[in-house]
């Protein structure tokens, strides 16, 4: 069955592929790898395994993996805004990849978050609202972020899992119809409410908490936006992951990719990037810094850097057919991604000059432990994508998964239906 | 000297019997502790009255003295102490057994005591060697009742329990084996391989670093931490220019350049007339000697001439500088902005490696995806128009 | 029916605007914002042209507070370089060069009015006193996240970094020593008397007397700490420019200033939870459409539908 036109209509398990794979070994060997590390820095201390000094305090894994990869994770926030607030009935068919992407990304970031404190025994203070100091960003992040991906986050997963369940577990069956679905009805839409309030919180938290160094961030992302342009960076970084992811799965598991939603995604990212980027610029006007940006030193250049690797690939995005050819949309959205995680990255360390004299970069321990991180959250996409219908095909794709399975699983009891009826293709089996 | 058949009384007992006053004894356990403030088994306790109890508990230690290429000197310094004096301390506090300056007998009668003497205390009696040994031409430029040293070591070192080079000379060769070292004189050590042998270097060395390592041995068993070159670190761990009195004046850039000169009559630092200090490990500048506060060579206003040094006494010109080891201390004020944090090799590499992997697959990504674009891309343009008519029903 | 996003924005704005002109523009918001002043605030007032780096204060200080001994540089002499885990007060030089002029200058917390480490700790394990405004550290509540290193515009906190049981080290003003009625380590051993001792105020006009006694002597003849950051209560007075010792120009709000809009925003927490009851609403709306389309999905193509 060749389509040349391909609409992705719903989710659809990965099958037809081996469930472990080179690729998935190595992942899983780098995620143990840094569980292992993680145990040593808790035995050891922070100061052996890490490159992290006094003036510099903060290293890679509150930057990178909980700012930025959460940043990067907000595909079920940015995507979801536009699937459900504006109602785009294209986007359904891609929410559930955004909402995983998103659940390994937050899990990922805040394991990394977890490894990074000092005095962990104390972190159960985040239960106890009286010993909150309310006006700390860090508290709204850390009171706000397990609490998205612990409760809306995950319930907003649960529906692909369900739907296995459904299918491979006819004993469960009733007490899925009579209970969970009807609960899942009445509750989704202030669920899928709060996931959205609640990054937009503590998204732009994040932001606020560089407000707090001062000159010491460069003028350049010193910004009382800064909140602002965080939680909207946020939006179209989720976006830029989500296209990437998509077409990598597409690729690597030769599934048919839908161009036109891809175009659509990419659409709605460039806009969002251009007037992110004007508002930036009108934001380094307005507090007089524009100068800045032509001393050519280092922070400058920088600047350049990221505004570039943002803007024109966005503006390529906008022109003509570019968004319908994969080769093309895919590099201008790894250059997005790229020039956006950059951005969120930038105040807290390249931007971030807190003393003369002062360096810092991680040890390779610490970048063992990150990447380990972000391999765990793949390894963890890959195999929920193997099992679960979360990547999106077409009617027919469904079909011929179930065609495969009936062949692979003669005991599975997939007959889920009373009704034959119109459209439903007949496998004489 | 008397060597009894009787099981040996212990320290204490044998004191009280011989009417030594306790008051003494005390006196001698605080010069120990003087002596050797850590590191010695015995004596890291906190006060004199529980070095007594300790050492008093020791059965008295039978010792035999070697002399071979000596000058005595070290015997001379044994002579001065006076806490206990010398009689209380051979008779009393360690069972001397054969002391060639200091016993009473001669001829075949202290070669007979010799005899006896390890006959009796086999595998217990601790060896004190004095001197150097010669070795060239079977060692016959040192022998003693006829015999060479180098076979009276051998022998008497076999049935010994523990053996102490006392002296530069028994520790690695001293006086005798400066160029062109004549009579192949070594230390104790490079002719007794197979047992643990204590150096005491230094010409001559403290006697109490001695009776430390003596009491520690008769009291537990066991030897006191030595360093590399065998020597007990609680004596010899610092060099002298990490506790000399004049250190300030080093610091400071005081220095004496002549014998006499102003400098020398404010007791500046000697470090220019060629002390040696910087280089030698011995405890002189808080240890002095003759239990005279600063009598000892820097206090009197000469030089360190690095006498425990192997590489440096007896080889090294007196008046020759010798290298500073250990930093000076840092320039102690540091500036307002100091330099932290520091950037490692392996985390670079580390982070190159991932980079370029990713930036390698997405590259082989975008390939992939040319190839498959081209076929489609044609005919998606040609049947875009029917997008329009069928918006969500697949086109089959 | 899809919600346009001309009918979004009026939504927000019709439901948003009003609220927030109405919480947020009130004057005395603002005044209500600050956090309390200490009652009596005490603090120390530092002279360059007195210090003579002898670093008496520094001894004093390991001392007073047990503080292990400090040989980072070299594992050898106790030289400390910087303020670190083992020294909560240090004496360091500034003299880029030989002929250059030159001065000490005594470093430790500056126990700021409104400090940005206080402002910046989610469990307030860095809490400052309300009467005598010393700015301490708690263990019981810190979590190590080292937030308050970020803020601090001084580089003050600093953090055990190869202990498994990691403190915030900085200098407390001694408490224990003025619970017992004396003055802090540091201030009670300088032979010339350039860090002294006192309430906020006597050393704020003591200062200012020297400055009038000799004008010109002290640079651009103010108090550093008397405005700057919202006000310190260490106070500092430098013959030479007071970048060049080190002290940042923060400029006079406080630094816990910037984060006022996330405060107001926050405030009872009602704008989320306002922006959650616009979504909530609009997600009803669309839900409903939602299971329609689904039923419909169904029965055309006989599969179950997804959510």
């Amino acid at each position: 069955m060749k389509h040349i036109i391909v609409r992705w209509q719903r989710g659809v398990p990965v099958y037809a592929v081996p469930k472990i794979t080179p690729f998935f070994v190595f992942l899983c060997v780098m995620g143990a790898v840094s569980i292992v590390l993680s145990a040593y820095r808790e035995w050891a201390g922070l100061g052996p395994t890490t490159g992290m000094n006094d003036i510099y305090a903060w290293g890679i894994w509150k930057t990178f993996n909980t700012m930025v990869l959460t940043g990067l994770g907000s595909g079920g926030f940015s995507v979801g805004i536009a699937a459900w607030i504006f109602y785009r009935r294209d986007l359904h068919s891609v929410m559930r990849t955004a909402v995983l992407t998103s659940f390994v990304a937050y899990f990922s970031g805040l394991v990394a978050l977890g490894v990074d404190v000092g005095r962990p025994w104390n972190f159960y203070q985040v239960l106890m609202p009286w010993t909150w100091n309310a006006h700390s960003p860090l508290l709204e992040v850390a009171v706000c972020m397990p609490l998205y991906a612990c409760v809306p986050l995950f319930l907003e997963n649960t529906p692909p899992l369900i739907e296995r369940w459904y299918y491979t577990w006819p004993r469960f069956r009733p007490f899925i119809m009579k209970y969970l679905v009807p609960a899942i009805g009445s509750t989704y839409p202030y669920v899928i409410a709060l996931a959205y309030a609640l990054p937009m919180m503590h998204q732009s938290s994040l932001g606020a908490l560089m407000l707090l160094g001062g000159s010491r961030v460069h003028v350049l992302w010193q910004s009382p936006f800064l909140p602002l342009l965080y939680v909207w960076a946020a939006g179209f970084l989720g976006y830029a992951c989500v296209i990437g992811v998509l077409m990598v799965s597409c690729l690597s598991w030769k599934r048919p990719m839908d161009m036109r939603i891809l175009g659509v995604l990419a659409r709605i990212m460039s806009w969002l990037i251009l007037t992110w980027s004007v508002f930036r610029f009108l934001d380094i006007l307005a507090r007089g810094q524009i100068g800045a940006a032509f001393d050519f030193d280092r922070f400058s250049l920088l600047f350049w850097l990221e505004t570039l690797l943002l803007v024109c690939p966005s503006v390529y995005l906008l022109w003509g057919g570019n968004r319908r050819i994969p080769s093309r949309l895919f590099l201008a959205d790894v250059l997005i991604a790229v020039g956006g995680m950059l951005y969120r990255y930038d105040p807290t360390s390249f931007a971030f000059t807190a003393r003369p004299g002062a360096v810092y970069f991680p040890s390779a321990i610490e970048v063992l432990i990150a990447a380990g991180y972000v391999c765990l959250a793949i390894a963890a996409f890959v195999l929920a994508a193997k099992y679960l219908p979360i990547l999106p095909a077409p009617f027919s794709g469904w079909y011929d998964m179930e065609h495969y399975a009936r062949v692979v699983h003669p005991d599975w009891k997939l007959e889920i239906h009373d009704l034959s009826h119109q459209n439903r293709p007949n496998f004489a089996n | 000297m008397t060597w009894s058949r009787k099981p040996k009384t212990t320290v204490a007992a044998h004191l009280k019997r011989c009417g030594v006053p306790r008051r003494e004894f005390l006196q001698f356990c605080t010069q120990l502790m003087v002596a050797a403030p850590f590191g010695l088994a015995i004596t890291d306790k906190a006060t004199a009255e529980e070095v007594a109890r300790e050492v008093g508990k020791a059965r008295r230690p039978s010792v035999i003295w070697l002399h071979f290429q000596d000058c005595t000197g070290c015997t001379e310094s044994l002579l001065r102490t006076s806490k206990p004096d010398l009689a209380d301390l051979i008779l009393h506090v360690i069972s001397l057994d054969y002391h060639e300056t200091l016993m009473a007998a001669c001829g075949h009668q202290a070669e007979a005591a010799l005899s006896q003497a390890v006959k009796d205390n086999a595998g217990k009696f601790v060896l004190v060697v004095e001197g150097s040994i010669p070795t060239k031409d079977q060692g016959i430029y040192m022998k003693l009742a006829g015999k060479p040293a180098l076979n009276v070591l051998k022998d008497v070192a076999a049935q010994a329990g523990a053996i102490i080079a006392i002296g530069s000379c028994a520790s690695w060769g001293g006086i005798p084996s400066a160029d062109p070292n004549p009579t192949g004189a070594v230390g104790v050590d490079d002719i007794i391989k197979n047992k643990p042998v204590v150096n005491l270097p230094g010409c001559p060395p403290n006697p109490y670093t001695l009776l430390g390592v003596v009491f520690q041995f008769a009291r537990k068993g066991t030897l006191p931490e030595l360093d590399e070159l065998h020597r007990p670190k609680f004596a010899y761990d610092r060099v002298i220019h990490d506790h000399c009195p004049r250190r300030a004046h080093f610091d400071a850039g005081r220095f004496t350049l002549q014998y006499g000169d102003e400098g020398h009559r404010h007791g500046w630092c000697l470090y220019k007339l060629g002390c040696k200090g910087p280089d030698t490990h011995a405890g002189c500048s808080t240890r002095h000697f003759n239990e005279i506060p600063d009598v000892w060579p820097i206090g009197i206003g000469v030089p360190c001439i690095g006498c425990t040094e192997k590489h440096l006494a007896f080889r090294v010109p007196l008046f020759d500088l010798v290298p500073i080891h250990d930093a000076t201390p840092p320039d102690t004020y540091p500036p307002v902005h100091t330099s932290i944090g520091s950037i490692s090799a392996a985390g670079v590499g580390m982070v190159s490696v991932i980079g370029g992997a990713l930036g390698g697959a997405a590259w082989a990504a975008a390939r992939r995806f040319r190839s498959s674009e081209d076929e489609a891309a044609i005919i998606e343009a040609r049947l875009e128009n029917s997008d329009k008519d069928h918006p969500d029903v697949e086109g089959r | 029916m899809e919600l346009t996003r001309r009918e979004a924005l009026r939504s927000v704005i019709s439901k948003c605007v009003p609220v927030a002109t109405a919480a947020l523009s009130l004057p005395a918001a603002e005044a209500a914002e600050m956090p309390p002043q200490p009652k009596a605030p005490v603090g120390m007032l530092y002279d360059t042209t007195l210090c003579i780096g002898c670093k008496a204060c520094v001894v004093a200080c390991a001392e007073a507070n047990d503080l292990p001994r400090d040989v980072s540089l070299d594992g050898l002499h106790q030289a400390p370089e910087d303020l670190n885990a083992f020294t909560k007060n240090i004496i360091k030089l500034y003299k880029p060069h030989e002929q250059s002029p030159d001065s000490f200058v005594k470093q430790q917390c500056m126990h700021c009015i409104d400090p940005a480490c206080v402002a910046a700790c989610p469990f307030k394990a860095l809490w400052k006193n309300d009467g005598n405004g010393i700015v301490a550290w708690e263990p019981s509540r810190c979590i190590g996240c080292r937030y308050c290193e970020i803020a601090c515009a001084y580089h003050v906190p600093k953090f055990e970094w190869d202990m498994i049981n990691p403190k915030i080290v900085k200098c407390e003003l001694c408490q224990p020593r003025l619970a017992k009625g004396y003055e802090p380590a540091c201030t009670s051993v300088c032979p010339t008397h350039a860090v002294i001792f006192g309430p906020r105020e006597d050393l704020l006009s003591q200062a200012k007397e020297r400055i009038e006694q000799a004008p010109d002597k002290y640079f651009e003849n103010r108090v550093y700490g008397e405005h700057e950051a919202g006000g310190t209560q260490v106070l500092y007075l430098s013959h030479v420019s007071f970048e060049d010792i080190g002290l940042p120009d923060v400029g006079p709000a406080a630094i816990p200033a910037r984060l006022k809009w996330q405060k107001r925003i926050y405030k009872f927490l009602a704008l989320p939870l306002l922006m959650y009851a616009m979504l909530a609403s609009i997600m009803k709306k669309n839900w409903i459409d939602h299971r329609r389309e689904m039923r419909e999905e169904e029965e055309r193509t006989g599969l179950r539908p997804q959510l």
